[in-house]
């Protein structure tokens, strides 16, 4: 059964209703100070004259800082507690803080503090790093067949090869909600409006850093202006907005502009890859080399093991991956959507169209002859993959057979036309997820958890799922999360919501239903009193007489019954989990100016269940064209003397805007995966990215003969 | 701080000293006697609010932090993503870009005032049918550009919809059934 519902939220998010973080209301407001070198100490801030203007309540510096505790250590936030020491360790780092009655008096205010640095040089070039990468604690992970002695030899005995490099650059995510929180203590007790992808995560930090009982925290963000990743972390402008108000006893908002958001709020590392394929005559891959370099900040933990992407994609019986790191002195870097996939996928999804075009063979039977049967890098059997369907839908949809071999040998006016594909996988797992669901005497029922709708349309997934389990209209279900006062659910990250709270909303409304009938049977004012009742579709029944759960409530004289069901994480080992997709686009080349065009694209999906078809359709539509993004338009440089983002704003960091994208065509498999779960959904908010990349490069390819391996493919590598 | 020292004399001996101390891009400067607030009288939605602002408030702070007209969204503060965008006498405008001072006698309307009490305006409905938005963010400001977008009659084809709402940034990446909402509002769909 196909649902396709509207966004239960819909109403509040086109009236402009719905109440985002820094719509909540302060009488304060911060701004922040950020550093202007990459690498030093801050000798001096001069806050006197910030101190002195008109409206100003505060300045924290350094010198002069809100006592905050480290919070950081292994996790996605920053290493270091903000202003608790005077070092700075990138360009852009908060070393300040301006508080003051209006935004514009904290604003100007903060303009007049210059702060005096001791400068260091830093280490800001990743490509310079990447000869003396450091490796991992996992280095490597190799898979070799019987007999063959290293990867290289197998290579060796290959054949065909294919070797090249693959570069892609530091990418920002850019919600369009730039990162804000809001601070109002109430005696000892804090609530805290900030934008995040999962307010159980900020209790928890948020307490360690103000030196609180975690139950004094109490977080609020049911509307999250997207994250992609970049509202996991607990940055800066949180725990100082929450000292602040706590210092002044005042409610506090601070909003970073979008200019701080590029090194305040995390990034997508850089990346440095070497693909090398060796297959038989025939297509059969033989080996997989691929070794991936990450960029990694010193100011915090995270990076991207990109080269793991060619652990799982392609049968090959030698697999060998490396993993290592260049040690940046910019800002903290963080997950981004389909983190290592992305990047890795560019490559080794470029590297088999290399070695499809060496072999002479279609580059999508190429992608069919090396189909994994089995997970390559473990033998275990998938739980479901319909991934050759995805290829054949795909194909014949899109018209795939149409494609003419030869580079650069279509033309429609002074457009050069290629079509290109890629393959599309993200791993599927599942965390605990604790849900309730309230049946109410008014015939409603809530299903609540502490999770996160960053537009994934979780809010919906809620209603469906609960009225799906209940037997009543999606209308009928309050969905409510994004509250740390509800039920601990999985927040949004990893793909794992709805993989995780679907299952635990059907046995949450399990739940409910058994309570409700053991207080029909026992309870001395129900009409089933004694007897026997069942539960179907809203109703509750016994020898013949039925009545609606709410009315049956309303003659009990209870507001309400619940049910709470906490699913454990993990899922049957012994098996492989990914979602699949396979890509096909059509990219246009100007054959006088290089400029390249995304002109079609047809995504076709195999996730598992899929709970929620318009929504989900959204969510691979806004994938793909994230992925079109990296591949022709993001690009963030780093100024070698500074360490500062040079283009830190939506004019120079391009992302795609409406004329940059086409009709985007997606298509779902809806196979349920029942080894995953009793749901089936296995979860999609990232595995629409992954590949995107990869398949506009093969179309450039295919449209003009260049081969470009470095993001973005910008025009003036293809004249 | 001598408390006897006029602050503008004050600032103006603390910006020498920090212009001296300075090594970094940014020097500090003095802080000139901040302009007088304003009174500045608006019609937003057809309703009159009177705010005293300094002058170089911001039709959107001015919105959002005075008036608490939240619909209207601050996604870049620098007239370069749309998030923030209103109609004013009409015209679809930045309001980032806009002082709130130079809307005084004019017709101000944001997202909060284009419904007809509870029937959504076509343009809303358009945008909830097709999905036009996944956070939400971005889409009061999507919808008052589309607003305009779908009476302006220069906008005929696909492409030029596209074009037409290009100026507003959804990174959510709505952009197919934005065209959609858009072409639906239109009757075309």
């Amino acid at each position: 059964m196909t649902v396709s519902l509207s966004r239960v939220e819909s109403r509040l998010k086109v009236t402009g209703g719905a109440v985002f973080a820094a719509d909540n209301v302060a009488t304060a407001y911060g701004y922040l100070v950020t550093s202007t070198i990459a690498l030093g100490t801050v000798t001096a801030m001069d806050a006197t004259a910030a101190l002195a203007a008109p409206g100003v309540l505060a300045v924290y510096t350094p010198f002069n800082p809100l006592k905050l505790f480290g919070y950081g250590d292994n996790s996605t936030d920053e290493t270091a507690p903000v202003l608790q020491d005077n070092g700075v360790r990138y360009n852009g780092q908060v070393i300040g803080m301006v508080v003051a009655d209006t935004f514009e008096h904290a604003r100007d205010a903060a303009s007049l503090i210059a702060p005096t640095y001791d400068v260091k040089p830093g280490n800001v070039d990743f490509a310079a790093g990447v000869a003396t990468a450091t490796p991992t604690s996992s280095p490597v992970a190799e898979v070799l067949a019987p007999g063959v002695t290293s990867i290289d030899a197998a290579l060796a005995a290959s054949d065909v090869t294919v070797s090249a490099v693959y570069t892609t650059p530091h990418q920002h995510h850019n919600p369009m909600e730039p990162h804000a929180a809001v601070a109002v203590w109430t005696d000892d007790r804090l609530t805290l409006y900030t934008a995040t992808q999962g307010v159980m995560n900020v209790v928890s930090h948020m307490a360690r850093a103000l030196g609180v009982d975690q139950s004094k925290v109490h977080v609020v963000n049911p509307y999250v202006g997207g994250a992609f990743g970049g509202k996991i972390g607990n940055w800066a402008h949180v725990p100082l907005a929450a000292a602040a108000a706590r210092a002044l006893g005042r409610p506090v908002k601070v909003a970073l502009t979008r200019e701080q958001t590029f090194a305040v709020s995390g990034h997508r590392p850089p990346s440095h890859q070497t693909v090398t394929l060796g297959a038989a005559k025939d297509g059969t891959l033989v080996a997989i080399k691929h070794e991936g370099v990450s960029g990694k900040s010193q100011s915090g933990p995270s990076m991207e093991n990109v080269a793991n992407q060619s652990l799982t994609t392609y049968a090959s019986p030698n697999l060998h991956v490396t993993r290592a790191f260049v040690p940046l002195d910019v800002s903290a870097m963080t997950p981004m959507r389909a983190p290592g996939e992305t990047h890795g996928a560019f490559a080794l999804e470029s590297a088999m169209d290399e070695l499809a075009f060496k072999l002479g063979m279609d580059p999508l039977a190429l992608r069919q002859k090396n189909y994994a049967v089995k997970v390559p890098n473990s033998g275990n059997p998938w739980s479901s993959k319909h991934l050759d369907e995805c290829y054949t839908a795909g194909a014949s949809a899109f018209g795939w057979d149409k494609r003419n071999p030869v580079p650069g040998s279509v033309r429609d006016g002074d457009w050069l036309v290629g079509l290109g594909t890629a393959t599309a996988t993200y791993p599927a797992s599942r965390s605990k997820s604790t849900i309730k669901v309230r049946l109410q005497a008014d015939g409603t029922a809530v299903v609540s958890g502490t999770g996160a709708d960053l537009g994934t349309g979780q809010f919906t997934v809620f209603a469906i799922l609960g009225a799906q389990a209940l037997g009543i209209p999606a209308g009928s279900i309050v969905p409510e999360l994004g509250d740390s006062s509800l039920p601990v659910a999985t927040p949004a990250g990893g793909s794992t919501s709805t993989s995780s709270n679907g299952p635990a909303v059907l046995a949450a409304a399990d739940a409910a239903k058994a309570a409700l009938i053991a207080q029909a049977a026992t309870n001395p004012a129900s009409p089933f009193n004694g007897k026997t009742p069942t539960y179907a579709n809203g109703m509750v029944s016994a020898d013949g007489v039925s009545m609606s759960f709410g009315s049956l409530l309303t003659a009990m004289d209870l507001p309400a019954v619940e049910g709470t069901s906490s699913l454990p994480s993990g899922t049957t080992k012994g098996y492989g989990y990914l979602s699949f997709g396979a890509h096909f686009c059509e990219v246009r080349v100007n054959r006088w100016t290089g400029e390249p065009r995304v002109s079609r694209w047809l995504t076709v999906i195999d996730a598992g269940t899929i709970v929620n078809e318009k929504t989900a359709r959204s969510q691979v539509l806004g994938a793909v064209v994230m992925g079109i993004g990296g591949a022709l338009l993001e690009d963030s440089r780093v100024e070698p003397d500074t360490g500062r983002y040079a283009g830190a704003n939506m004019a120079a960091y391009l992302v795609p805007v409406n004329a940059d994208i086409p009709h985007v065509d997606v298509q779902f498999l809806n196979y349920p995966d029942t080894v995953f779960s009793p749901l089936g959904a296995r979860g999609l908010g990232e595995l629409g990215i992954v590949g995107v990349a990869g398949a506009v490069a093969n179309a450039v390819h295919n449209a003009t003969g260049k081969r470009v391996r470095d993001l973005p493919i910008t025009l003036d590598k293809l004249l | 701080m001598a408390g006897s020292v006029s602050r503008r004399g004050f600032l103006g001996g603390a910006a020498a000293a920090s212009v001296a101390g300075t090594v970094a891009w940014a020097p500090g400067r003095a802080w000139a006697d901040p302009v007088p607030p304003a009174r500045i009288r608006l019609s937003v939605n057809g309703k009159p609010y009177e705010l005293d602002a300094d002058p170089g408030v911001t039709l959107l702070d001015a919105l959002r932090e005075r008036i608490g007209l939240t619909g209207t969204k601050k996604g870049c503060d620098r007239g370069q993503c749309g998030a923030c965008t209103v109609h004013v006498d009409g015209r679809r405008v930045v309001s980032c870009l806009t002082l709130a001072i130079t809307c005084v006698g004019k017709n101000v309307t944001t997202i909060e005032g284009i419904a007809d009490g509870d029937a959504l305006h076509p343009v809303q409905q358009a945008f909830v049918d097709c999905d036009g938005f996944q956070c939400g963010f971005c889409t009061s400001g999507q919808i008052m550009s589309a607003v305009e977008v779908v009476s302006d009659r220069s906008v005929h084809t696909d492409d030029d919809i596209r074009e037409a709402m290009s100026g507003n940034i959804c990174r959510c990446g709505a952009y197919s059934n934005i065209v959609d909402a858009v072409k639906q509002a239109r009757g075309e769909k």
